[in-house]
């Protein structure tokens, strides 16, 4: 399968995975990931930075309309919600929160599902609520690939397990399987 | 409730045919989204839905409120705030006269803020602030400036940001009282705007779609902060002349602080950081 975009979720407990997913990332890897991670609200700014400490690749928070390019990873915005349009770009919104979530996992999934299909690749990661879950089902109506953290390696399992009850899910992984699966799609 | 493409295009159609409000070039997937929860709330699938907007005037007016996207906080983003004082309200300070226009100005809250920090320049009385938002209730609301307060305590975060600290110099510390803008009441949960700010805005009912420069006056400064992001790309230049044509000669854009503008609009404007003016 040529799967051409990656779409991560993830809330408390994530930022280890996330941070293990990008250091481990070559500097030419070309399959723009979208991370949609909650976040205190208090911590609005310096998100990026902490990111981008390990990664090779450039981390951005996109503007409005932006165009999606090859080889960046792209973060919500704090307190926007992230869609994806036809025609290769992303636009934002602040309609309020779902789930007390914004960016909410579900409609970035949701939305990433409805407009790359089968090209795309979604991962449910540690979380305390159950956000991610209807996305991912979203995901996997559409002919995408869905992947779930194993719970068993979770800091806190509620979104993950209310993903896997959710949806039949393509692969439970470790963080290390993750990598080594993002790894082989570029061979 | 998943809504097709087709879907989407007999709703605006459906709108188009018994108002003048226009959704073609509104952001698919926001618009989208906004369908499928106007659908929800009111138990009501495709067909269901263009029947009541086809038969149902006062529906076609509410459904419109409702698919209009509101959220606005007191000085949401303070670094935006701290340029607004420190570079624009500071160059604009010595004229006569200065005039701003909130465009897509929701329930009021960014009005306030902006009132509050020209009060604390001592530039309030010389301004003249226009107000718009095509949904009437949100103006309403504005009009009446009172906001739940158990949800909202980053307002006060947020205005010990803008108003009581200095970004350039943290030692400084103003005491400015809460109540000198808003009062506070628990019981009631509310947090309610002094009335000598209540009164000074005027209010418009606007469009960006379809109506032009309505106010009999050009602008020092047009604030329009997260509503071209429902806006595609081709509508969002169109508002951009709008911008362009109402503001008086260098006079200054501020958007929200993920919005850009993007494609050769953005050639009539200088990009300063945070802000655009006019060239």
């Amino acid at each position: 399968m040529n799967y051409k975009y990656i779409i991560i979720g993830g809330s408390a407990g994530s930022f280890q995975a996330v941070t293990s997913i990008l250091a481990s990332l070559p500097k030419n890897f070309k399959i723009p990931i979208f991370l949609c991670l909650h976040r205190l609200k208090h911590v609005r700014s310096g998100f990026v930075e902490a990111l981008s400490i390990k990664s090779k690749l450039p981390i951005v928070e996109p503007i409005d309309k932006e165009h999606i390019r090859q080889g960046v990873v792209y973060l919500a915005p704090a307190n926007y919600h992230m869609y994806f349009e036809l025609g290769n770009y992303i636009s934002l919104s602040t309609e309020e929160p779902v789930n007390h979530s914004r960016p909410s996992i579900d409609l970035s999934f949701v939305s990433a599902a409805y407009t790359f299909k089968d090209k795309l690749i979604g991962v449910v990661l540690s979380g305390a609520n159950k956000d991610g879950a209807k996305g991912l089902k979203a995901l996997k109506s559409a002919n995408g690939l869905a992947i779930v953290q194993d719970p068993a390696e979770c800091q806190v399992k509620t979104m993950t397990t209310a993903a896997i009850d959710e949806t039949p899910v393509d692969h439970i992984f470790t963080t290390k399987e993750i990598i080594d699966f993002i790894l082989n799609l570029e061979q | 409730m998943a809504v097709s493409q087709p879907d989407i295009d007999r709703l605006i159609d459906a709108y188009l045919s018994v108002s003048t409000y226009n959704f073609k070039d509104y952001s698919i997937k926001s618009f989208m989204r906004r369908i499928e929860k106007l659908m929800m709330d009111n138990k009501l699938d495709v067909e269901g839905l263009i029947n009541k907007i086809t038969t149902d005037a006062i529906f076609v007016e509410q459904s419109v409120k409702d698919i209009t996207v509101n959220t606005t906080e007191l000085f949401r983003d303070p670094k935006i705030w701290h340029a607004i004082r420190y570079r624009i309200l500071e160059k604009l300070k010595d004229q006569r006269r200065i005039n701003i226009w909130h465009a897509g100005s929701s329930t009021g809250q960014e009005v306030y803020s902006m009132m509050i920090l020209l009060n604390e320049m001592g530039l309030l009385d010389k301004t003249n602030i226009f107000a718009s938002d095509i949904n009437t209730d949100v103006i309403d609301t504005a009009k009446k400036g009172e906001y739940i307060y158990r949800f909202n305590l980053d307002y006060l975060d947020n205005f010990n940001q803008v108003v009581r600290q200095n970004p350039y110099n943290f030692d400084e510390f103003k005491e400015v009282p809460y109540s000198k803008y808003f009062e506070i009441d628990k019981a009631k949960d509310i947090i309610k705007l002094n009335s000598f700010l209540r009164k000074k805005p005027v209010y418009f009912k606007h469009d960006l779609v379809n109506d032009g420069n309505i106010f009999n006056t050009k602008f020092d400064l047009i604030l329009c902060r997260n509503v071209l992001i429902y806006f595609n790309y081709e509508l969002q230049n169109n508002v951009f002349d709008l911008f362009h044509e109402s503001l008086f000669r260098k006079g200054t854009l501020v958007l929200g602080v993920h919005e850009s503008i993007l494609g050769t609009k953005a050639l009539k404007f200088n990009k300063k950081g945070l802000y655009y003016t006019k060239k």
